[in-house]
């Protein structure tokens, strides 16, 4: 099979599983975006108890692997009365493993933050809270631009995911295993994926570098 | 060094707190201990009303012939994870030396061949090596289907860390080394290669978890791996959530291990530095 007739037979699916592959990884990358943030403010709060969950949900979820977390979530929630559709499970899944890395990234930009900034701000009398939205969160974002790129990136490679369950539609890893399972595909169909996602990682990384320069903060 | 520096922020955030704010941690303290007390007595809650925590789902975890087959299958994880982190080491290292040659087709090439890996999902490498690489009739043991996939999605950051531990090594030395009389490669081998790799070893250590997490797709080839194992207790045993639920524990215990590897090595280096 040559590249026309593969692109003129499965192009539109090819176009879908793109699409959907970024929708997965939208969708994933903000909640776990939005997730992070919370396990890390967490992780910093001076309540003890919220700071060993913070801690303890990382630890789970940076070290379990993608597939072992699938299957839980798919085949044994069941069992405890719990069931999610198959999409919804894969949002789960590829939403809490880049959560437990994106705490990561924002505790290290927190670290670079200067004490003294804080001692500062306490000092004018601001609330904890207060410091966490003005001060902490604020720099930290700006410091992690580059793992957080690198975390959307991942996120996306995390999304292959959902190649193992049946979702409709297919996302890229899936849609090389149908073509290459009811035709014979070859290297071709497996490369026009490769491509896709390598294609879109590039530019990811390349906006992610122009954010950086943009409001990276020069000490 | 990264320990003590988040210790001083944490410090600083809320340090010497008054009476009030004292009283006020106490209670955010106490309704918290309450909330995930709560959170925790509701999984179990559901645990046992599903029947989930009956004996029968879990007393075959007692048998030492239960903890030999999931040994067995771990040793698969850790032979496929072995063969793979060699590779992905060996591949990277000539990625890296690619990249800092002097000919700039071979710096462009291992600069795209970088690129193409790192910005691929393993699973995808193990589809070709599962459903493309037999088309052409050549046959593979599953243990390198599963090893080679994950190498090749590995290589790109090896051969970036790497080439990070070589840009660490200060220039003079390189020009001291030449200026003795000695060859360009012998001066790469014999001084600055041997520096990188102290370098860098904590970030291949934490390049090794995730190895160990993309071997977990060794199912998919079936090679006998930790997953594949546990899927035959399952049907053995009809118990899939408390087998499963023991695999993750183990993933997570190994993975939580090597990170805690990597740190120390990290925190070694700084003192010898």
């Amino acid at each position: 099979m040559n590249l026309t007739t593969l692109l003129e037979q499965y192009g539109k699916l090819y176009l879908t599983a793109l699409f959907t592959t970024w929708t997965l990884t939208a969708i994933s990358f903000s909640a776990a975006f939005v997730i992070g943030i919370l396990i890390t403010v967490m992780r910093i709060s001076p309540v003890g108890p919220l700071r060993a969950a913070g801690e303890i949900f990382v630890q789970i979820f940076r070290n379990i692997s993608g597939a072992a977390l699938l299957i839980l979530l798919v085949y044994a929630l069941p069992y405890l009365n719990l069931l999610f559709s198959y999409y919804t499970c894969v949002i789960i899944a590829t939403s809490l493993i880049p959560a437990a890395f994106c705490s990561e990234y924002l505790m290290s930009g927190i670290n670079t933050i200067d004490a003294g900034q804080i001692e500062a701000a306490r000092a004018l009398g601001m609330s904890f809270f207060q410091i966490i939205r003005n001060i902490v969160i604020p720099q930290a974002l700006r410091s992690s631009v580059l793992p957080l790129t690198n975390l959307l990136v991942s996120t996306m490679l995390t999304t292959a995911l959902a190649s193992q369950v049946p979702v409709n539609p297919r996302e890229l890893t899936g849609l090389v295993s149908h073509i290459n399972t009811h035709a014979v595909g070859g290297v071709l169909a497996f490369f026009v994926s490769a491509f896709l996602y390598s294609a879109t990682a590039v530019v990811i990384g390349r906006i992610g570098s122009l954010i950086d320069r943009k409001v990276r903060i020069l000490r | 060094m990264k320990k003590s520096n988040r210790k001083s922020i944490q410090n600083v955030l809320y340090e010497n707190p008054g009476p009030r704010m004292r009283a006020r941690i106490r209670a955010a303290t106490i309704l918290s201990l309450f909330l995930l007390l709560l959170l925790l007595f509701f999984i179990v809650r559901q645990f046992l009303i599903t029947g989930q925590l009956d004996a029968r789902y879990w007393s075959f975890f007692l048998r030492p012939t239960t903890w030999r087959f999931l040994g067995m299958g771990l040793l698969g994880t850790v032979e496929a994870a072995a063969l793979g982190g060699i590779v992905a080491l060996v591949s990277g290292f000539f990625l890296m030396l690619a990249r800092i040659s002097r000919f700039g087709t071979l710096r462009f090439l291992s600069m795209i061949v970088t690129e193409f890996t790192r910005g691929i999902p393993t699973l995808l490498f193990i589809y070709f090596f599962f459903l493309v690489i037999p088309q052409f009739g050549i046959k593979m043991p599953p243990l390198w289907k599963i090893a080679l996939p994950v190498a090749i999605s590995a290589s790109g950051i090896v051969a970036e860390v790497l080439r990070s531990g070589v840009n660490a090594v200060p220039k003079g030395q390189r020009e001291a080394a030449l200026s003795l009389g000695m060859l360009e490669h012998v001066v790469f081998i014999k001084i600055i290669f041997p520096q990188a790799i102290r370098f860098v070893i904590p970030a291949l250590i934490a390049e090794l978890v995730i190895v160990v997490k993309d071997t977990s797709f060794a199912y998919v080839v079936s090679f006998p791996d930790l997953m594949q194992n546990a899927k035959v207790l399952i049907s053995n045993y009809d118990a899939l959530l408390s087998v499963y639920l023991v695999v993750a524990v183990i993933y997570i215990v190994i993975n939580y291990l090597l990170n805690r590897l990597s740190l120390f090595a990290a925190s070694k280096m700084k003192i010898e530095a």
